[in-house]
């Protein structure tokens, strides 16, 4: 399972208008699935519209990325960004619509679950790797328990246990109640 | 589809859904249970929503499985009345056949692995849930606990599984787990 560094994304844009090019690689790694689900699940774009878009939104964002107030702030920017381009490509035209257009988009089913499984993904940053290999294992993969506890090496009778404890450290996440996530090796 | 028209279908002279999907309607009942318990535990249980989250995603599991089940084991039964009529030995068809054999053999193997962890969810509701419900806890045990038997039998009664296929080694290790962690249940409540 990929996740995320340790490096926020402050940081990342920082050292991108530096010019490194190792955080623009890992800033598109970030945000690349981020990008894609916008325009294959919230707008229903074709793959290839998807690619387009896809292209043109980390295009804007590298020439950019100057205009940028609030580094903190990059995953709405590029929300933005990858919003207005989708609803260009919808309209088949080059014209750009208004943000105003934009925000109708922002309340749909599709987009909240974008927005939740990011989060989630951003949270299962912040567990120790058993944590989010577990919950990958059981929540992603399928795998039952006795897979679990014999890749793993962890009596199988504790798995239950286990991934009920990496949920609860998720959700403290999620709520921002246990930023650190320190405390047990779980 | 309704629970009355499952039971309905299910006892209809068709084909399917047959013993597979039901084995795995009843994991999903049983996990459904657990997350009950689960539920009703929160104030005393510091895990329970974690067990309530895994109870959720095996009773899901189990349903794919009971749907899939029942596709699977009508095109095995086609494919099985096709090689009668096929000449004896045609590669062509015994490859087919072989194939939707396996097919047939994956959906009772997944639903016995799934029995087995729906079990041990069950066990750890029974030991760490509110007192109130432990019984329904050593109930889901069980049925999930059978349902896990019967897949194991439909894996082994599979044309395409052999005594010695690591397929059926694997449901019967669900199915013994399943089976252990049930009596142990029934055992404390004595």
């Amino acid at each position: 399972m990929s996740s995320h560094s340790a490096v926020t994304d402050a940081e990342l844009v920082q050292r991108c208008r530096a010019g490194d090019q190792d955080a623009w690689n890992e800033l598109v790694e970030r945000y690349s699935r981020y990008v894609y689900a916008i325009a294959v699940r919230g707008f229903r774009l074709s793959d290839e519209d998807a690619e387009d878009v896809f292209q043109d939104v980390f295009t804007r964002v590298y020439t950019r990325l100057d205009t940028l107030r609030d580094d903190s702030a990059f995953r709405p920017w590029i929300a933005q960004l990858t919003r207005r381009r989708c609803l260009d490509a919808i309209s088949g035209g080059d014209r750009e619509l208004p943000t105003e257009d934009v925000v109708v988009e922002e309340g749909s089913a599709d987009m909240g679950e974008i927005e939740e499984a990011y989060a989630v993904r951003e949270a299962l940053a912040g567990l120790t790797d058993t944590c989010q290999d577990i919950l990958d294992r059981f929540f992603a993969q399928d795998q039952s328990y006795r897979t679990i506890a014999s890749e793993l090496d962890i009596p199988s009778g504790t798995i239950a246990s286990r991934i009920a404890r990496c949920l609860g450290k998720l959700r403290d996440e999620l709520e921002g109640r246990n930023p650190a996530s320190g405390g047990s090796r779980e | 589809m309704r629970l009355e028209d499952f039971l309905e279908r299910l006892s209809a002279d068709g084909l399917a859904p047959g013993s597979g999907s039901a084995s795995a309607i009843m994991v999903a009942f049983a996990a459904r249970l657990v997350a009950m318990v689960a539920n009703c535990s929160r104030a005393s249980w510091e895990e329970a929503p974690g067990v309530v989250a895994q109870a959720i995603a095996i009773s899901d599991r189990a349903a794919a499985l009971a749907r899939m089940d029942a596709a699977v084991w009508e095109e095995a039964l086609a494919a099985l009345r096709d090689a009668e009529g096929a000449i004896a030995g045609d590669p062509r068809s015994d490859f087919k056949l072989q194939q939707k054999l396996d097919a047939a053999a994956a959906a009772p193997l997944g639903i016995a692995s799934l029995g087995a962890d729906a079990v041990a969810l069950a066990s750890l509701a029974a030991d760490h849930g509110e007192r109130t419900y432990q019984a329904d806890a050593a109930a889901a045990a069980a049925l999930a606990a059978g349902a896990a038997r019967a897949a194991a039998h439909l894996v082994r009664v599979n044309l395409g599984v052999r005594p010695s296929d690591p397929r059926l080694a694997r449901a019967l290790a669900s199915e013994q787990a399943a089976g252990e962690l049930a009596a142990r249940l029934f055992g404390a409540e004595a």
